[in-house]
């Protein structure tokens, strides 16, 4: 059961309308929150939000999924997709959600701090005891998750 | 023909700009590509453009730092300087309209929220 809180449904809306954006997919949250991504074919990306709370972000899907995000984003037929596609398309979603995440959480006179993002494939690093994590599904049914840590980050739902 | 400066790390922030400005009707406009922006700064000394759409967050030098450098540049000071950041809120777009930014936009960029910060842009 997804608790609805501030910080829940800031997410939600970040990735929603990112995602509609940049790869014209909704997203919604997944029917089955005990569904874990497997770690074989998995990618992520990572970003530090530095100011002026300190956490991290994770995003990860499936390889296909991204294939599927980056050729809608790009434009390019599947055989045109390159590695460097995906990784940058992953980060820049990351990005552009982590940045609406913050807009959504935060007043609108207090400022925020953003690292750069990093790929990373296979299994996710461990997550830490206090993530929050956000279990959605493209309106194809492909899962994908987002993961805040950080203790001060994660208190701003309260 | 418009001569326009987009400088971002990423490739896809890239693509995605310049196919707003096909879409708003700039698809003929002369594009360059900066991934950060001492790269910018340098293109736009060389090649006079007529606009800089910029991100904040980029490795090597900043948005804001090459706002200010593009300002405190006798020869680049009249170049709008458009910021397109995933950084940005009403607090942060205050200090960046105040050290000369002309507009600031919020990622995801979309072609109607592009043609109405370009809009002055495309009537000259």
């Amino acid at each position: 059961m997804i608790e609805h809180k501030p910080l829940f449904e800031a997410m939600k809306q970040a990735v929603s309308q990112t995602l509609e954006n940049m790869a014209f997919v909704e997203t919604m949250e997944h029917y089955d929150q005990s569904y874990e991504l497997p770690a074989e074919d998995l990618v992520w990306t990572s970003m530090l939000i530095m100011d002026p709370v300190q956490g991290e972000l994770h995003l990860a899907m499936s390889k296909a999924l991204l294939v599927k995000l980056t050729t809608a984003i790009f434009a390019l037929d599947i055989d045109e997709v390159t590695e460097n596609h995906l990784h940058d398309s992953l980060d820049e979603l990351l990005n552009t959600i982590g940045g609406l995440f913050m807009s959504n959480l935060l007043a609108d006179n207090q400022t925020y701090q953003l690292g750069l993002p990093e790929f990373g494939e296979g299994e996710l690093p461990p997550p830490e005891p206090n993530s929050v994590i956000w279990k959605l599904m493209t309106s194809d049914e492909d899962p994908l998750q987002v993961i805040a840590t950080g203790a001060p980050l994660v208190a701003l739902k309260d | 023909m418009k001569r326009i400066i987009i400088a971002d790390d990423s490739t896809t922030a890239r693509m995605f700009i310049k196919r707003c400005l096909q879409i708003i009707g700039l698809g003929d406009a002369e594009i360059i590509e900066a991934e950060h922006g001492k790269e910018a700064l340098a293109a736009a000394k060389e090649q006079c453009p007529d606009i800089l759409l910029t991100d904040l967050n980029m490795p090597v030098m900043d948005g804001e730092t090459l706002l200010k450098w593009v300002k405190a540049s006798p020869k680049l000071c009249e170049l709008p300087v458009i910021i397109i950041t995933s950084a940005g809120n009403p607090a942060k777009e205050a200090q960046l309209l105040e050290l000369g930014a002309r507009q600031v936009i919020n990622k995801p960029v979309s072609p109607p929220v592009m043609m109405n910060a370009l809009k002055d842009f495309l009537e000259d």
